[in-house]
């Protein structure tokens, strides 16, 4: 395999399918797995871009990407559950007051 | 680009992005089967396009094939599910379809700390949220999207505008070589040096301040993480019942 196209082809589906659920789904849990899916596209893009330029640079950003992402399912999930323990619900628009 | 490539790539994302809007949850009739019919179409789309334009037969273009249409199918599945625990579960799926992807790009240490850290840390934490604050059944907000045809033309045009640019890339633009250190700070002695120690040796050298910068990242969300989540205990006194449920009662340390 020569060529990284199909790679960045292939990531940037896995973020436009992160994104589709990140903006359609109305549950808490779900949209911040939906980032976490934008994510693994972020990861193989970085891979492929590594590869193509001849260094592990793109890898290397690659495991700091995992490190936000850890981070980001810790603190998330803490709102998370701070959140249902005020309203009980999970719902997204359940926190849309100020929307009218 | 020709007139038919052209067809082909903006066919494929209009048929796909049909397809996801289909699969998304929605309180009327199931359309899961048109959706489940034009997935597979876009899908079959991709492959034409990336066996025509870019990849040669071969087993390890097969292996891609293979991977790369099981993390979509998985990706799709997770989005779509209406149980938070299977989209937890397939996107576990997707980790470990996109793992033996990054094997073949070469970078075996990155697909080793994907599946302990996504796969096994950050999956289980997101499983005992969904156990801890789930109620039985799928809820009413699970069974409803919110403008899911927006978010369908939002993702599938900008992905389209990227894949209609990949597919007018110069020729040249592929791998020089196997990996090497293009960094010349860092002293690779040897010659076979692994993939681990590769990643090891320029994480140590031209990238410890980032490092150190993670670590300490790190340290800030656990710290508040665990002040985030304190929980209130019941009040003592009365009065304070007619509060909402969050509002009525002490604040107590989480340890």
């Amino acid at each position: 395999m020569n060529d990284i196209a199909p790679y960045i082809f292939l990531g940037a589906l896995l973020f436009a399918i992160g994104l589709v659920g990140f903006l359609s789904r109305r549950n808490l849990i779900v949209i911040f797995l939906s980032t976490e899916l934008m994510f693994q596209g972020v990861v193989v893009n970085l891979v492929a871009m590594g590869r193509l330029h001849g260094h592990v640079d793109g890898q290397i950003f690659a495991l700091f990407l995992l490190v936000i992402a850890a981070v980001e399912a810790g603190l998330a999930l803490g709102l998370v559950v701070l959140l249902y323990r005020r309203k009980g619900t999970l719902d997204a628009e359940s926190w849309s007051s100020m929307w009218g | 680009m020709t007139d038919w490539l052209a067809i082909l790539i903006y066919g494929t994302f209009v048929v796909g992005g049909l397809g996801l809007y289909f699969l998304l949850p929605t309180t009327g009739r199931s359309t899961k089967m048109a959706g489940a019919l034009f997935g597979m179409a876009a899908l079959a789309g991709a492959m034409v396009l990336c066996g025509g334009r870019f990849l040669a037969a071969s087993g390890v273009n097969a292996v891609f094939f293979l991977f790369a249409s099981v993390a979509i199918v998985a990706a799709v599945l997770m989005v779509t599910s209406e149980k938070p625990v299977y989209s937890a579960l397939y996107f576990v799926l997707v980790v470990l379809a996109v793992t033996p992807l990054l094997l073949l790009q070469q970078a075996e240490f990155l697909a080793i700390a994907l599946v302990i850290v996504y796969a096994g840390a950050i999956l289980v934490t997101y499983v005992f949220v969904i156990m801890l604050s789930q109620q039985s059944g799928p809820s009413i907000y699970d069974r409803r999207s919110r403008s899911p045809l927006l978010a369908v033309f939002a993702g599938f045009v900008s992905m389209a505008v990227v894949a209609g640019q990949m597919a007018v890339l110069p020729q040249d633009w592929a791998i020089r070589g196997t990996l090497v250190s293009a960094n010349s700070a860092v002293a690779v002695t040897g010659v076979g040096v692994g993939n681990i120690e590769l990643v090891g040796r320029v994480m140590m050298g031209k990238y410890v301040v980032a490092l150190e910068i993670a670590g300490l990242l790190l340290l800030v969300a656990m710290i508040g993480a665990i002040a985030v989540s304190r929980k209130r205990v019941p009040a003592d006194g009365p009065g304070l019942e007619g509060l909402p449920l969050g509002q009525s009662g002490r604040e107590a340390p989480p340890f």
